[in-house]
């Protein structure tokens, strides 16, 4: 918890027992939640609190193998064909072009292969937007850390990365993933805690302040009707641009202006803007 | 610091983190042998008298939703507070809520709503006048002869194709199409590197997405079986399908039909809606499942609204739902069981005021003919 404090991230107990957890039983963690609420955040925290390299894999639906495992580099074994056409016979050429060195490393082959002074951490992000596909190819990387690629072998992890795989529930993830994962769930922080994470994010913007931001972001959060609810994410560029805008305290003329920061949803910044903007600046 | 955990004298731990993981399985927590032998791990790695600890390694390793997790806390209270696993206390009529039917959400448990009094439910009954509250008469289920089913699942492969038109991220192999270079240059190798033969691909159509709101009210009990077959195809053949039932509140029974044979699945989601057929709130619980489970709708997605459409709620505010329902999703589709029927006009409130907002308006009887598989874009008919 000190690490990640370090590293200007608020985490509470619970989620520190799953990375502790993560790290000692060398475990892939996934954290679930709602989009804005830091579950990117704690990878790359941890990564510089431990001052290890962080590998990214960002998911998007087609994402295949040669995209995040390896590819052949298929221009330089025909060159290397054409080179030694003459010179070599064609098992010889064979076993050369099909080795390492022709190997293009994607994120999972890198982690696995990582070097440096820590435990790489692999970031898996938004796995809910893969395929169903892409999970049963992550099986075997997670579970057993290794690859296995036809023409060479199985490739075994030198150390195990640190895995942190994220979602933001637009679909529920295999059972066969989950059960190879330690779970935990970020969901929006109370008052109390965005106000920390305001203050350890932008140590410029006042105390009173950042309490008027949260606790306007808390009420809005509460508002039933709303399409998208603001994550902490849209909390902190809101009140960077406050602080641009060299604000001290919430008028509603301004609220009108950067509401976009908040609301990303049309109908919700109409409604907001013209309605009920005031009520809730009014609320206590 | 909290109290740590007391043990009876005697009984070992291992036996009481076993009960403690059947009673989790008790309460449909799947759990299985890996999770189990993680959580052994885990306790050996925690502090093993704090509570807390004990607690969120429970929760890091066992869990595997939000809904898990409001469970597993609830069960550790119960649980790890006694000495050994508590009688279940008699259901009282106030706040009783039937075992399964408590509403989840991606952001946790939300407290049931609590049961009127008697008197009240039965003037309601008795007047047969609307409530959100109206009493739950479940909803008896049979199978339906293998024959319809298997027509069902037809019409369902249909339907598949009729809402998966896009052209997605995948590729495949295509006689025309542009050139694909990966594949013609590994194919070149064989031939010593020379490219004798184009290989060339098109995009593959994206699969169709599926969300099906299945009206579990009390005026659609009759239609139950009928309605429970089509849901179980339409969750069969089309993989990205995700179901939620609701009646005067919403909640997702996906898992009932998640791998699930239709003769296995159908006593399991009767019981699950045992203290369903109650009043209807459209409106109410599609603004629910926007709010709760909106973030699964994609441009791509299909909804499809299972309902007879007796709804008293306010019209203008289902109007404004399913205005934002269709402009987050990429079709509405309505299933009414009436809509085959001879002289079917759409006349109820609730129906007359969806229809700008509906790609199709269909019959689950239309599903095993052959134009259930006309395309979302066909005519509606006219309102009444």
């Amino acid at each position: 918890m000190t690490a990640l404090s370090g590293q200007k991230y608020v985490i509470e107990r619970g989620l520190a027992t799953a990375v502790f957890l993560a790290i000692r039983l060398e475990k892939p963690l996934l954290i679930e939640g709602e989009p804005g609420c830091g579950k990117t955040e704690i990878a790359k925290a941890l990564a510089a609190a431990t001052n290890a390299e962080l590998i990214r894999l960002q998911c998007y639906e087609g994402l295949d193998a040669s995209a995040s495992l390896y590819e052949w580099d298929y221009p330089r074994q025909l060159l290397e064909i054409r080179l030694h056409e003459r010179d070599r016979t064609t098992a010889e050429v064979e076993t050369e072009i099909y080795s390492e060195r022709f190997l293009l490393k994607r994120p999972l082959l890198r982690a696995l292969q990582g070097e440096g002074p820590a435990r790489p951490v692999l970031l898996i992000d938004e796995l809910d937007r893969a395929d169903e596909e892409f999970e049963g190819l992550l099986l075997e990387v997670l579970s057993e850390f290794q690859v296995t690629v036809p023409e060479i072998g199985t490739i075994r992890a030198t150390r195990i990365p640190l895995v942190i795989l994220t979602s933001n529930r637009t679909r529920e993830l295999g059972d066969a993933i989950k059960r190879r994962c330690l779970y935990a769930y970020i969901g929006y922080p109370t008052a109390e805690k965005e106000v920390e994470i305001l203050r350890r994010r932008l140590p410029e913007l006042p105390e009173q302040f950042a309490r008027e931001i949260a606790h306007f972001v808390q009420r809005l959060r509460g508002q039933e009707d709303l399409a998208k609810r603001p994550g902490v994410a849209e909390t902190l560029d809101w009140a960077s641009a406050l602080l641009a805008l060299g604000e001290g305290t919430l008028r509603s003329a301004t609220v009108t202006e950067t509401l976009g920061l908040l609301l990303k949803d049309a109908r919700d910044l109409e409604t907001y803007r013209k309605e009920r903007l005031d009520l809730l600046l009014a609320a206590p | 610091m909290t109290a740590p955990p007391r043990f009876p004298a005697g009984q070992r731990i291992l036996e009481r983190v076993q009960g403690f993981l059947d009673r989790l399985r008790e309460e449909r927590v799947r759990i299985g042998l890996a999770a189990g032998v993680d959580l052994g791990r885990a306790l050996a790695a925690v502090p093993a008298l704090d509570r807390e600890a004990f607690r969120e390694a429970c929760r890091v390793t066992l869990a595997k939703s939000p809904a898990d997790l409001d469970t597993i806390d609830r069960v550790f209270e119960e649980y790890w507070s006694a000495w050994g696993p508590l009688p279940v206390p008699p259901p009282s009529e106030e706040g009783k809520v039937p075992r399964g039917t408590e509403r989840r959400g991606p952001g946790g448990a939300i407290p049931p709503r609590a049961r009127p009094p008697r008197e009240e439910l039965l003037r309601e009954t008795i007047e047969g006048r609307y409530s959100p509250r109206a009493p739950a008469m479940g909803h008896p289920l049979f199978p339906v002869p293998a024959v319809v089913l298997r027509r069902y699942r037809a019409g369902a492969r249909r339907f598949r194709r009729s809402v998966a038109t896009l052209p997605g991220r995948h590729w495949r192999r295509s006689p025309s199409g542009p050139i694909d270079l990966r594949r013609t240059a590994r194919r070149g190798l064989r031939t010593g590197g020379e490219w004798v033969e184009l290989s060339r691909r098109e995009r593959a159509p994206r699969r169709a997405d599926l969300v099906v709101l299945w009206d579990v009210s009390g005026s659609m009990r009759e239609h139950t079986s009928q309605m429970f077959a089509l849901v179980h195809a339409l969750h069969r053949v089309i993989r990205r399908s995700r179901v939620f039932a609701f009646g005067h509140d919403i909640e997702e029974v996906s898992a009932l039909f998640q791998g699930q044979p239709y003769l296995r699945a159908l006593p399991e989601l009767a019981a699950r809606l045992s203290g369903a057929g109650g009043g209807t709130q459209i409106a109410y619980c599609v603004g629910e499942f926007r709010r709760h489970w909106g973030a699964i709708l994609r441009p791509t997605t299909t909804v499809v609204i299972a309902s007879d459409g007796w709804d008293l709620g306010d019209p203008a505010g289902l109007a404004r739902e399913l205005e934002r329902l269709r402009r987050e999703a990429r079709r509405v589709v309505w299933v009414n069981p009436y809509a085959a029927d001879q002289g079917f006009v759409p006349a109820t409130a609730a129906l007359k005021t969806a229809l700008p907002f509906l790609d199709l308006l269909t019959s689950p009887r239309d599903f095993p003919r052959a134009h259930g598989s006309r395309r979302p874009s066909a005519p509606l008919p006219a309102a009444g």
